[in-house]
């Protein structure tokens, strides 16, 4: 990131290469719709690109891409909210929502129960209230420790520790059947 | 090792044994405190299920276009950006036109003051002192009175 604030325009393209994969699966983990994420991942994108020169390496890089894209994720949680109530769960495949491709070793019977299995896990992601939700997807998918996770959601680290604890709670709560 | 179910640890202990991000050795103690705890067992068997639950949800192929969109937004906002200084610092297009139209104004400030400072230096009219309304009054009363004098001394002289 230093050598994209000094205007190493090549530097920018190792950045998108590095970390496009992880913030784009961490968005689309958090709103659930592919090309919403993708969306969103461009604006993280666009804004580490806008306030290169501002740059203050002050955290680790990915701690402030996180910070970015958490905000961006949960404004986006927010304000889709209302509209979200008119929703169908029938609408699943329309919105966006991408369905895992299909392992080939799998019998059919194999992959609709994994497909079942998937979408449990999605639905009780999505029960999570927003904060918590990011705080499971940083910890769990991105290995992120506890200092990094309360600076990209602006809270102390014994607020991430509650929210993480509370987190599992609720899905230890939906999903420990799935042993 | 105390059983974290009393200390209010077992959350994060759990969590965090699941995760392997405990160190060496309280991963070791942890570890032979579930052989001896059924709750703490039963709690992490628990926590296991969710780990590898998450673990099914896979990430997914990004789209083939998508840093090539990017760079797109990227080079139209640059180039609205340069657009936007060339308006304010470009000479050619604002200095040219608005030089007649400052010396223009210049003129008609000029022009204003100086009526100004003229008016201004001008002596004020003069003010006979001490002529008031009365004074008026009286004189004409004056007048009047001389008519009406005049007109009756014309009319006797012819009769004597």
């Amino acid at each position: 990131m230093l050598l994209v604030r000094d205007g190493d325009q090549a530097g920018f393209g190792l950045l998108l290469e590095r970390y496009r994969g992880s913030v784009i699966h961490f968005l689309y983990r958090m709103v659930q719709n592919q090309a919403v994420a993708e969306e969103l991942a461009q604006e993280v994108f666009l804004r580490v690109y806008r306030f290169r020169e501002t740059y203050q390496p002050t955290a680790k890089f990915t701690t402030w891409l996180f910070r970015i894209a958490t905000h961006l994720g949960l404004n986006w949680i927010r304000d889709r909210r209302h509209e979200k109530l008119q929703d169908s769960l029938d609408e699943e495949s329309s919105d966006g929502a991408a369905i895992q491709l299909a392992d080939r070793n799998k019998t059919v019977e194999q992959e609709l129960l994994y497909q079942a299995k998937l979408r449990e896990v999605r639905q009780a992601i999505e029960g999570l209230p927003a904060k918590q939700r990011a705080a499971v997807l940083m910890h769990k998918y991105e290995e992120m420790e506890y200092a990094e996770i309360a600076k990209a959601l602006s809270c102390s680290e014994s607020a991430v520790k509650s929210l993480l604890f509370r987190a599992y709670e609720s899905l230890r709560g939906r999903l420990a059947h799935m042993a | 090792m105390e059983c974290p179910s009393r200390t209010g640890q077992a959350g994060e202990l759990i969590v965090a044994y699941i995760a392997r991000t405990l160190d060496v050795e309280t991963a070791a103690d942890f570890g032979k405190h579930l052989l001896a705890c059924a709750a703490c067992r039963e709690l992490t068997a628990g926590q296991e299920a969710v780990w590898s639950a998450l673990e099914e949800w896979l990430p997914l192929a990004v789209s083939p276009g998508f840093d090539e969109r990017l760079l797109r937004r990227i080079t139209a906002e640059e180039h609205a950006q340069q657009g936007w200084w060339r308006r304010i610092a470009w000479p050619a297009w604002s200095w040219r036109p608005a030089l007649p139209v400052a010396a223009a104004c210049a003129v008609l400030v000029t022009a204003f003051l100086l009526k100004n400072f003229e008016r201004a230096a001008a002596p004020a009219t003069p003010v006979q002192p001490g002529a008031s309304i009365e004074q008026v009054e009286h004189a004409l009363d004056d007048m009047d009175m001389l008519k009406q004098l005049g007109v009756e001394a014309a009319a006797a002289s012819p009769q004597s």
